[in-house]
């Protein structure tokens, strides 16, 4: 798959797992850069398979709040940091199957428990998409993979 | 009739929001546990019967496909139809799961009624 496509799938695998899960709609943004200053909460979930790799998920403390209330139905004033993480974990593991179960649809993959991190890994990502969820914030989305993804079959 | 479950999933996310989708689907729970994996499942089921169990697949400790095995090998437990969710959509894993005894599978990310339905559908099967 080109670089392009990656994306694509990036873009289409957040935006469907955020409408039916946590009845957010999202719009892609022009720059496909992931951005730092814009990610208070970083998530990365490992995969094993054809192609291995990770896939990094980075979201603002506003917009994190929101989805974790509306997937937990709870105020978001009584969430406390521990369920935001929990949910901005999901969410990148549900994004991370959903885009492997396109690019890998001849194989199974497995994948790691989504886990936190301070901050963006310094290597470089093969695709990014950044994420706009209005009056809320940012989501960017990169993936990155240890080759070259194998053409989708049809 | 109010149907007794068991939800096994590592994210404590996940299992709260399965528990609210099926609640507020309307479906009748007399009771509804939770697990974190299938080590933690089927120490709850040796105390527990559920009429349904809707697991996960990747868990650590034991994941999903180690838990249906674990259920076909006990002559009781094999009785209870599992449902699988998990975020993996792949037809080889799909396939695989229900070989190994799954009555149904649904694909995260899906909308409440996909579940619903899904799960009135695996309780509606006979069991062998």
């Amino acid at each position: 798959m080109t670089k392009t496509e990656i994306e694509h799938a990036l873009a289409e695998c957040a935006a469907q797992v955020l409408e039916r899960m946590f009845f957010v709609c999202i719009h892609r943004e022009n720059e496909p850069t992931a951005s730092e200053v814009d990610s208070e909460w970083i998530c990365e979930v490992g995969f094993a398979g054809e192609p291995s790799g990770h896939l990094g998920l980075g979201i603002g403390h506003k917009a994190a709040s929101l989805i974790a209330a509306d997937f937990l139905g709870e105020d978001q004033a009584s969430l406390s940091g521990l369920q935001i993480g929990q949910v901005v974990c999901e969410l990148a593991n549900m994004v991370c199957g959903a885009v492997l179960s396109r690019i890998e649809s001849g194989t199974t993959f497995r994948l790691d428990s989504p886990r936190l991190l301070p901050a963006w890994r310094s290597s470089g990502a093969d695709a990014a998409v950044r994420l706009v969820i209005p009056e809320a914030g940012i989501l960017n989305v990169i993936f990155s993979a240890e080759r070259p993804v194998c053409p989708m079959s049809a | 009739m109010a149907y007794r479950l068991l939800i096994v999933d590592d994210s404590p996310a996940m299992r709260s929001f399965i528990r609210r989708v099926i609640d507020l689907s309307g479906f009748e729970l007399s009771s509804c546990w939770e697990a974190s994996n299938g080590i933690e499942a089927l120490e709850l089921l040796r105390s527990h019967w559920v009429d349904a169990i809707l697991s996960d697949i990747n868990m650590p400790g034991m994941d999903g496909e180690e838990f249906l095995r674990h259920l076909a090998a006990d002559e009781l437990l094999r009785a209870i139809p599992v449902m699988i969710i998990s975020t993996d959509g792949t037809d080889q894993r799909i396939e695989r799961m229900l070989a190994l005894g799954a009555r149904g599978y649904v694909i995260k990310p899906f909308r409440p009624e996909v579940l619903r339905e899904a799960l009135e559908k695996t309780l509606a099967v006979p069991c062998d």
